[in-house]
């Protein structure tokens, strides 16, 4: 017997990270289960016996796209935890970073993975063909989101400049004077991206969401307030386990969260912080959103499209708000005491794609004991569920590529963490 | 955090090209990782031996083969190289 090599040289690439199973039975959709695959990263796991000071850095790798939602949340746990208080500029230092955040995620996903999908192309790059002026914008959104990140936090991917109490460095108010220009003309492309927005076709849908997001007296959440819905929740954050529990679903690794006591999904990200606080949008984000007639509650989750649009000139905003105002603190962090005792704390931030919690237990001598991080796509998991039942249910005599395609669009309203891939989701559908 | 999106597309080509070969026992396989790709051999190997089992690539072994060129041009990527079978 001998062997034979074959020369095969295929690149491999990510495609597939999910996989939603249909079961139709006689015209009804029986069930639907959506399969997350990518496996458990344990991050929750080997943040036990870290030092409490190392969770903002070691979290921020959970993401490459918001990591300052992962620095956010830790650090105002850990604060939360010890007592701590941070005000004046080191606070809207924090909102200014994230607003960073903001510019650079939300234009991601609105021109290079969302208008693909309206606009009839497989992915921006084939889009740019027709409308290069379109991905011309998103990129440039994009850069000068991350240029402020860079600014404030040493670099835009997986910032080094955050710690527990503030920053390990200031930045100047020249350094932020000298950024202005780049913010100003992300106000105009940001505006023109909310007409870019509202000029694509929606299907006529709307779904009955249970909206939870942040909601602060004062301003558009980031950081802040207490967690409030549409549907009566309104509840301080120390007290997410009371009202959110995770569960695992056989059928996908990632946890889903849902309502504690009903089981009951419910929606995060813009469209539950627009619905919360459309009150607080102030300015040209609140002149947009009325001249392009959007709803002060927005219930077809196509449009998403169009509120991160106007989040982005919100955030825009917000970031000249804040360089205007801003006069260098004496010291750019507020030093955190001894941990002489067990301490637990949590703390909700609003990354672009939704709330992010994470809580923990310190043990004396500031060991991590016990962490616990719930991430927005795995909140939305069960409503992007709930959606397709009813995307399927509209949709039983498409074919199987017409309703995988279908069904990519709608998961996609959400800007999960797994859409990046072109063709992230196998369908496996069972008609009897 | 792609490792297993990548295998298994890696499963899908070398199954596919098994089938093509109607009736040939799949002996081994040969995979090349990028030396910017971020993946490690000894955690595919482990996650292949996973992935493979109950497919009709069970029992073949994988030999990963770990660039150290940062230059190459497929250096972030992961290559299906090659299959050996019994004939």
């Amino acid at each position: 017997m001998t062997e034979r090599t074959i020369a095969v040289d295929y690149l491999a690439r990510v495609e597939g990270e999910g996989a939603l199973k249909v079961r139709i039975q006689d015209n009804r959709v029986e069930d639907v289960q959506l399969k997350i695959f990518e496996p458990p990263r344990f991050f929750e796991a080997f943040l036990r016996g870290r030092s409490y000071l190392e969770a903002p850095d070691i979290t921020a790798r959970i993401c490459g796209i918001c990591p300052v939602a992962y620095q956010m949340s830790s650090t105002h746990a850990m604060e939360r935890a010890l007592r701590m208080k941070v005000e004046g500029p080191v606070r809207d230092l924090r909102r200014l970073l994230y607003c960073g955040e903001w510019i650079e995620s939300h234009p991601l996903h609105i021109y290079l993975l969302h208008a693909p999908d309206f606009l009839g192309y497989e992915d921006a790059i084939q889009m740019a063909k027709d409308y290069p002026d379109a991905v011309k914008t998103g990129l440039a959104l994009k850069k000068i989101g991350n240029a402020l990140m860079t600014l404030l936090g040493g670099r835009e991917i997986h910032p080094i400049n955050v710690r527990v109490g503030g920053f390990y460095r200031a930045p100047t108010v020249h350094e932020l004077q000298e950024f202005r220009p780049q913010l100003e003309t992300a106000l105009q492309l940001a505006a023109d991206t909310v007409r870019f927005a509202a000029g694509l076709d929606f299907p006529d849908i709307e779904e009955d969401y249970e909206f939870v997001s942040l909601r602060h007296p004062k301003e558009y959440p980031f950081n802040e307030g207490e967690l409030v819905s549409n549907k009566g929740l309104k509840v301080p954050q120390e007290r997410w386990d009371d009202v959110f529990e995770e569960v695992h679903m056989p059928y996908a690794n990632a946890l889903q969260s849902v309502r504690k006591g009903t089981g009951t999904s419910y929606h995060v990200g813009p469209l539950a912080r627009y619905a919360n606080n459309r009150d607080h949008l102030t300015g040209r984000a609140d002149d947009l959103a009325r001249s392009v007639g959007l709803e002060n509650v927005v219930r077809n989750p196509y449009k998403s499209i169009i509120v991160r649009a106007v989040e982005t000139v919100y955030a825009v905003e917000e970031a000249l708000r804040i360089i205007d105002r801003y006069h260098r603190p004496e010291s750019s962090w507020v030093e955190p005491p001894p941990v002489t005792e067990t301490v637990t704390g949590g703390a909700v931030t609003e990354a672009p794609r939704g709330i992010l919690y994470h809580r923990y237990t310190v043990a004396p001598g500031g060991l991590i004991a016990d962490a616990k991080i719930v991430a927005p796509t795995s909140q939305n998991q069960k409503r992007i569920e709930d959606d397709l039942r009813h995307l399927v249910e509209r949709s039983l005599s498409l074919d199987e590529a017409e309703l995988t395609d279908a069904c990519e669009r709608a998961i996609r309203n959400y800007d999960p963490c797994i859409s990046c891939a072109t063709h992230f989701l196998k369908l496996d559908l069972e008609r009897n | 955090m792609h490792e297993e999106a990548l295998l298994r597309d890696v499963l899908r080509k070398a199954e596919e090209v098994a089938r093509s070969e109607r009736g040939h026992r799949v002996t081994r396989i040969r995979l090349w990782v990028g030396a910017r790709s971020h993946l490690q051999g000894p955690e595919l190997a482990a996650r292949w031996a996973d992935a493979v089992t109950g497919t009709a690539l069970s029992g073949a072994p994988i030999e990963v083969e770990l660039s150290a060129d940062r230059d190459d041009p497929n250096a972030e990527s992961v290559m299906l190289r090659s299959l050996d079978v019994e004939e």
